[in-house]
């Protein structure tokens, strides 16, 4: 693989990385929700946001396994 | 509590971390630039920053050179999400930076802030203590092993391991490198498994076209160590006229590689092991006197394992806690089976426990907790060191005599014809002695 396609891939993978670390600490919160018996609608927000994030880690890695067979 | 200032341009992570934070019990600013940071950090002291290494006005690099200027400093962490920048963190980091690479978890946030190294996961927690993060026993001469390595470790002194084969050298040599929190790599080579023509290579390396096969520059271990630790293993087995060379480095501090001219700074401790007896260096001529003084600035004697029989209960259980972890299983040992591990006296000592426990592991039954010890312990090796040791000074006749006859009848499977035949006694004096024994009747 050229310089210039690893470097781009290395961006890619990059940015795959920002919504999985949502998702992370998404759920760390949920836990901490949990474990504290606090109120479920701040839970259902972080969810929501880990479904997004899921959503968008998804394009990411579509994007890279489209560009790495080109 | 403490004041942490976190910093980085992707709001829903400060969102979500200084929630977190907060939920952890500490007060929580939040910068999404260098500007902003900086800003804050006029305003008011803290306690712990968490960095985003990338910011849209800069890397986050730039704040530490503002942080030198304030007193007390903050701690710092950075936060990348970039797996080739987490190398060049880990060069910068000391005593007051720290890195995480993202996805992040609570753990992470928990043990940055506490500044206790996080357990690796969950799952692989485990009730032992390892000292040094690698060496397990609570005798007395572990105790004064974990000693004497805590002081060699302050200082930069040579340091050679002696003990036996499977005492646990190289774990020991890797305790000393993680309590000296050197800078660079441990790097290990075994000086018994190189070839007299290679030994040079693989020590101080060797330039393109040095000979023959060598296509390439290649650094040899003295350098890959650089500001870290060269771990010589079975130093005793290098050939003694490349010993020379090797004392040229100890003295000079100064690498010359195979077919340069250039003499290469070096910069590391030399940790070297043998499990020859001390004396027998000296009457076996393998080592040069010259380099041992090198070598054995601070010499430790590791404790084979039957000098420390108490310990093998806990190396037992750990040694099974972990293939337990790995397989999912809760096999245990019983009172008795841990007994007769601990009266054995482990001629190829830690090694040879570990590689028995993992023989019983496999050989129980799935479906049971419980696990299954061979009939007997003894391997090929340990065999063979019984019959060469089987005398030694402070034996009664009484003990040699009751070996002799335990290992010819091991040797006859049992029989006792053939035994008195080979020991040249009658089959009734063997008898008889058997009888005396006692221990040898099923």
């Amino acid at each position: 693989m050229s310089i210039d396609k690893t470097t781009a891939l290395a961006k890619q993978i990059h940015n795959a990385r920002g919504p999985l670390n949502r998702i992370s600490m998404n759920a760390e919160l949920i836990k901490l929700i949990i474990e504290n018996d606090m109120p479920k609608d701040k839970a259902l927000v972080a969810l929501d946001k880990i479904i997004s994030a899921c959503q968008e880690c998804s394009d990411s890695l579509q994007n890279i396994s489209e560009q790495k067979y080109e | 509590m403490l004041n942490v200032l976190l910093v980085d341009d992707d709001t829903e992570f400060t969102d979500i971390a200084s929630n977190i934070i907060e939920f952890l019990g500490h007060n929580t600013s939040v910068a999404s630039s260098l500007t902003e940071a900086k800003q804050w950090i006029i305003s008011q002291p803290f306690d712990h920053i968490l960095l985003d290494f990338m910011l849209p006005d800069g890397s986050g690099l730039h704040l530490l050179d503002e942080l030198k200027t304030l007193a007390p400093q903050p701690y710092v962490t950075f936060i990348t999400g970039h797996p080739a920048v987490k190398g060049m963190l880990s060069e910068i980091c000391g005593p007051k930076i720290d890195y995480l690479v993202k996805p992040i978890q609570r753990e992470d946030i928990e043990s940055a802030l506490s500044r206790k190294p996080k357990a690796k996961t969950n799952s692989k927690t485990t009730k032992f203590t390892k000292h040094f993060g690698c060496l397990l026993g609570e005798s007395e001469s572990m105790h004064n092993l974990y000693t004497m390595i805590q002081r060699v470790a302050s200082t930069q002194a040579n340091v050679m391991l002696m003990g036996e084969s499977g005492v646990g050298k190289e774990v020991i040599a890797h305790a000393i490198h993680q309590a000296s929190g050197a800078l660079g790599e441990l790097v290990a080579t075994n000086c018994g498994a190189l070839s007299k023509e290679l030994i040079g290579s693989e020590l101080f390396g060797h330039e393109k076209g040095a000979f023959t096969g060598a296509v390439s520059k290649k650094d040899g271990v003295f350098e890959r160590a650089e500001n870290g630790t060269l771990f010589l293993d079975e130093v005793t087995e290098m050939p003694m006229d490349m010993q020379p060379n090797l004392l040229r480095v100890l003295e000079s501090k100064k690498v010359v590689r195979v077919g340069g001219t250039k003499e290469i700074p070096v910069n590391c401790r030399v940790i070297s092991a043998s499990n020859r007896a001390v004396e027998s260096i000296a009457t076996d001529k393998v080592l040069r006197e010259d380099i041992y003084f090198r070598l054995a600035v601070f010499p430790i004697d590791i404790p084979p394992l039957r000098q420390r029989a108490e310990d093998i209960p806990l190396l037992a259980n750990a040694f099974l806690d972990e293939l337990n972890q790995e397989n999912n299983s809760q096999f245990a040992w019983s009172e008795a089976q841990l007994s007769k591990l601990k009266d054995y006296d482990w001629p190829g000592n830690v090694r040879e426990l570990r590689h028995c426990v993992h023989r019983a592991f496999i050989m129980s039954d799935p479906q049971s907790n419980q696990v299954e010890l061979p009939a007997s312990f003894q391997s090929p090796f340990s065999l063979v060191k019984k019959a060469n040791n089987s005398v030694s000074a402070g034996q009664t006749i009484e003990d040699v005599e009751k070996e002799l006859i335990r290992i010819t009848l091991e040797k006859v499977d049992g029989n006792k014809t053939a035994a008195a035949d080979m020991l040249g006694i009658s089959t009734k004096t063997l008898y008889n002695r058997l009888h005396a024994y006692g221990d040898f009747e099923e």
